[in-house]
């Protein structure tokens, strides 16, 4: 099978998928944070935006712009390198793993070997990012918002890897192309329903976001990490921030919700691009759903609940596998 | 201000100062917190920011001139307030107050306790991570302030109550829109409970938390809510029934556990009581005037002291005046149920976890202009 | 809570107990009890499962008058206990016993200038620190009022004195 990077010259598909992976995050971005917005309303039993074009479709363009133009403000006793540089870590990484996604049979930037340590690494960077942020922004809230998500993020990544891993013994292969090309008659989260469970809840964990918001917790910290970052820098963690979502969601469709398959279509090895988008756009509508109905947990609750459940059952659910698939 | 010297052993701790403005201590409170890690091992609030005076205040001008003041104290329970003062100065200058008004006084007093409490229940949710119920609680709360306002001409600090009843008799529209309110608010409870009450995170969150005993409440002079969550069903409404409500069938919910689930179950059970009140009420209303006949323009306090207590939405309110004879007073002690509810804090919430604390804080349903007064 | 057998105890340790009319007043008993003896007293009612209601001075003439407020949770029972403060305007804390009654000492020793002898902290917990002598609640020469002022005229004896605990037997059935 020829995915992209067997038909195209080297310089041009470079230059296509820098332009296709900068078209994702940002029509993610102005997609996701309209819909957050609009499903949060609607949630609450509000309209949500409604000025700004029809239904307020075009609000978050107006607050790009917005942002755009508002001042950087550092704090006096900033470490002014290191505080300009968080956000620019927090936005640059994602790049990389959208390029390894494959979409459908034929769009994908590249399909490489180690495809699925490759993202993990790159969604890893982001801890990094927040740490240093909330370092160097010399605020006590900023401080305790980076420790507890350096904590969280280093133990949620271990259930996740150990759930994805489950998939990678089934299909013997670290590429996200043969995975998800696996799970032609039946999708792994039929056959793996534990590490898909596991796999979400660190999915929400890994992404921040709400229950388990913990570093950003505004009712505790003030607005956690990001509590001194204004105007563009503020955004580009909160681009950084959805294009996460993308990326975690991408990477469960791939590993357990069949990648493109779906109802063919003419040319199908580029319009199941839909299917995959409607995927991990229904896990996005979960992931906003639930932010908007729970309350948050407590850091030794979610700690607990990573450490003496997730962890565990992830490791039970790998073992069965192994033996399962060694049987067979 | 008022902060204690760090002793030796405590230099290692990391100081974090929570407020004047941060946005769980829902005004300008600020606590000192001294952490070990998340855990919050000396909690020091520190008050005075938004301080007024109103006891000096109440010094320099007639007593019956001071009914506005009293609705800024506690801005969430004005009408209650209103309520605790005018029946002082009734009670000193011998005022009969007509049975209506008595009446209109309990339905407007119950409504505000509800609007207080759907606003606490919103914030207080807000302040555990959940983002939704605030709206919801506000959805019912802005009838309750279209209805109050229609009849009161405010919103928020009202000074609706007078010396003697009420400044302006309700309507049938008043009646049949608190009726609709009722039965809209009975509606919603369904709503409430599944997705709120009803939640694990919820109860894992709250149970076991900032635990009160009735021991503590008696040597913190802790009342209201609180109090009722560790089983003691101390309401003055029934204890030291003042108004009419003794002709009024309602229950005094109670918890037994005293903690911040039990706190929080006692509020919304009050809720439902308070509905029951109006209901009695304005079923019960009698016709005749809603203001006494004849009210003295110049208010004269005989010499003596006067105590009136009531039941705010947040504890025991009493004002303490001391008269001596002329319609100044010559000494207004408010007692106001945060400032004492607060001071439970630097002892109950020592060694917890940094969010047990904003829920623990946050389940005293604080109003800082009330401690503040 | 057995009202009879408190009043007796209270008879020991105040210098006068005095039932008055709820109706009237608001409050059941006034008892006014020597400077030094508030702590013992204090005691005896945290014993008896009072809650502390408030705390407040009261400036007049001979000296000021401090005054504590004490109801139950059971009865109704709500108390006046009132203390003049000594030459040095002090009197003994009670914090110690009702530890809600630190913040009322201290906003008291904010805007009276009380010194609650025994306190922990009477750092001023209302005003900033420079204003510690401010006193903003303390009369001006020309309204301070003699005590005697401000004490309540007996016209005619009350027969119904004894009503208040009738009354509150029936409620608490």
């Amino acid at each position: 099978m020829e995915t992209l990077h067997s038909i195209l010259p080297e310089l041009i598909r470079i230059v296509i998928c820098a332009i296709g992976g900068a078209v994702i995050v940002f029509g993610n971005a102005l997609v996701m944070g309209y819909a957050e917005r609009k499903l949060a309303g609607h949630i609450m039993l509000r309209p949500g935006p409604m000025e700004v074009g029809w239904h307020g479709i075009l609000q978050l363009v107006v607050d790009g712009i917005k942002l755009m133009g508002k001042q950087l403000v550092v704090p006096k006793q900033a470490d002014k390198p290191l505080y300009m540089l968080a956000p620019i870590l927090a936005f640059a990484p994602v790049f990389a793993p959208l390029l390894l996604i494959p979409f459908s049979d034929k769009l994908q930037g590249f399909d490489i070997d180690v495809g699925m340590l490759v993202i993990l690494a790159f969604a890893s960077i982001n801890v990094l990012a927040i740490l240093i942020g909330g370092w160097s922004s010399n605020n006590k809230y900023s401080l305790f918002g980076a420790f507890r998500s350096v904590a969280q993020n280093v133990a949620y990544e271990i259930p996740m890897l150990i759930s994805l891993l489950a998939v990678v013994f089934m299909t013997n292969t670290f590429s996200l192309r043969e995975i998800a090309a696996a799970q032609s008659p039946v999708w792994f989260v039929l056959l793996q329903p534990l590490a898909f469970l596991i796999y979400i809840v660190a999915m929400v964990a890994e992404t921040n976001r709400a229950p388990f918001d913990l570093p950003e917790a505004e009712s505790e910290l003030t607005a956690g990490f990001h509590t001194e970052y204004s105007g563009m820098s503020f955004s580009l963690f909160v681009l950084g921030e959805y294009a996460n979502m993308f990326i975690v969601c991408s990477v469960a469709t791939v590993f357990f919700l069949g990648g493109s398959s779906g109802i063919p279509l003419p040319y199908f090895e580029y319009t199941g691009a839909l299917w995959f988008l409607l995927k991990v756009y229904a896990l996005m509508f979960f992931l906003v759903w639930i932010r908007w109905t729970y309350p948050r947990t407590r850091f030794d609750q979610l700690m607990n609940f990573c450490w003496k459940y997730l962890i565990p059952f992830s490791l039970v659910n790998l073992l069965i596998t192994v033996v399962v698939v060694k049987l067979i | 201000m008022n902060v204690e010297p760090l002793e030796d052993d405590r230099h290692h701790r990391f100081v974090l100062n929570m407020g004047p403005q941060h946005p769980s201590t829902h005004g300008v409170l600020r606590v000192l917190l001294e952490l070990e890690g998340e855990y919050a091992m000396h909690l020091h609030p520190v008050l005075g920011y938004g301080h007024r005076c109103h006891e000096k205040i109440a010094e320099h001008k007639p007593a019956k001139s001071f009914m506005p003041n009293t609705a800024r104290m506690d801005y969430l329970g004005a009408l209650i307030y209103n309520q605790g003062y005018a029946q002082l100065l009734e009670k000193a200058a011998g005022i009969e107050v007509p049975q209506r008004a008595e009446y209109i006084r309990v339905i407007t007093a119950e409504l505000n306790r509800i609007q207080s409490h759907l606003l606490w229940y919103g914030a207080y949710l807000l302040d555990l991570g959940a983002f939704t119920p605030i709206m919801f609680a506000f959805d019912d709360r802005e009838h309750i302030l279209d209805i109050l306002e229609d009849v009161t001409g405010s919103r928020l600090t009202y000074c609706y109550h007078r010396v003697g009843g009420v400044s302006k008799d309700i309507d049938d529209k008043f009646v049949s829109r608190t009726r609709a309110f009722i039965e809209r608010l009975r509606s919603r409870y369904t709503m409430y409970e599944d997705l709120v009450n009803g939640n694990v995170i919820l109860q894992k969150r709250l149970i076991d938390v900032g635990e009160l005993t009735p021991q503590i409440c008696a040597r913190y002079g802790v009342t209201g809510p609180l109090l009722r969550g560790t089983g003691v069903a101390y309401d003055i409404r029934r204890a030291e029934p003042y108004s009419v409500y003794p002709e009024f069938d309602f229950e005094i919910p109670t918890e037994t556990k005293g903690d911040c689930m039990a706190s929080f179950m006692v509020r919304y059970r009050e809720i439902e009581q308070s509905l029951r009140i109006i209901e009695q009420a304005l079923d019960k209303l009698p016709e005749g005037p809603s203001m006494a006949a004849k009210v003295p323009k110049k208010l004269k306090l005989p010499a003596g002291d006067y105590n009136s207590s009531v039941e705010a939405p947040r504890g025991e309110l009493s004002y303490y005046l001391v008269a001596d004879g002329s319609d100044v007073p010559y000494r207004l002690k408010v007692r106001t149920p945060s400032y004492s509810n607060l001071s439970t804090v630097p002892e109950t919430c020592s060694g917890m976890l940094l969010s047990d604390v904003v829920s623990a804080m946050g389940s005293l349903d604080l109003v800082i202009p009330e401690i503040d007064r | 809570m057995d009202v009879k057998n408190v009043v007796k105890q209270w008879k020991t340790i105040a210098a006068s107990v005095e039932a008055v009319d709820f109706a009237v007043t608001g409050y059941d008993y006034d008892l006014s009890v020597a400077g030094a003896k508030v702590p013992e007293l204090a005691n005896f009612m945290l014993k008896s499962g009072f809650y502390l209601v408030d705390l407040m001075a009261v400036h007049v003439t001979p000296s000021i008058e401090v005054v504590y407020q004490f109801a139950h949770v059971e009865t109704r029972c709500r108390v006046m206990i009132r203390a003049f403060v000594d030459a040095n305007n002090e009197i003994p804390t009670i914090s110690d016993i009702y530890q809600g009654a630190n913040w009322h000492e201290r906003e008291t020793r904010d805007f009276h200038g009380v010194v609650f002898v025994g306190h922990p902290n009477l750092e001023p917990l209302i005003l900033a620190e420079e204003d510690v002598d401010l006193k903003p609640l303390l009369k001006d020469e020309k309204s301070l009022k003699d005590v005697a002022a401000i004490r309540r005229q007996q016209p005619e004896p009350k027969p119904e004195a004894a009503k208040p605990e009738a009354v509150k037997s029936q409620e608490q059935s």
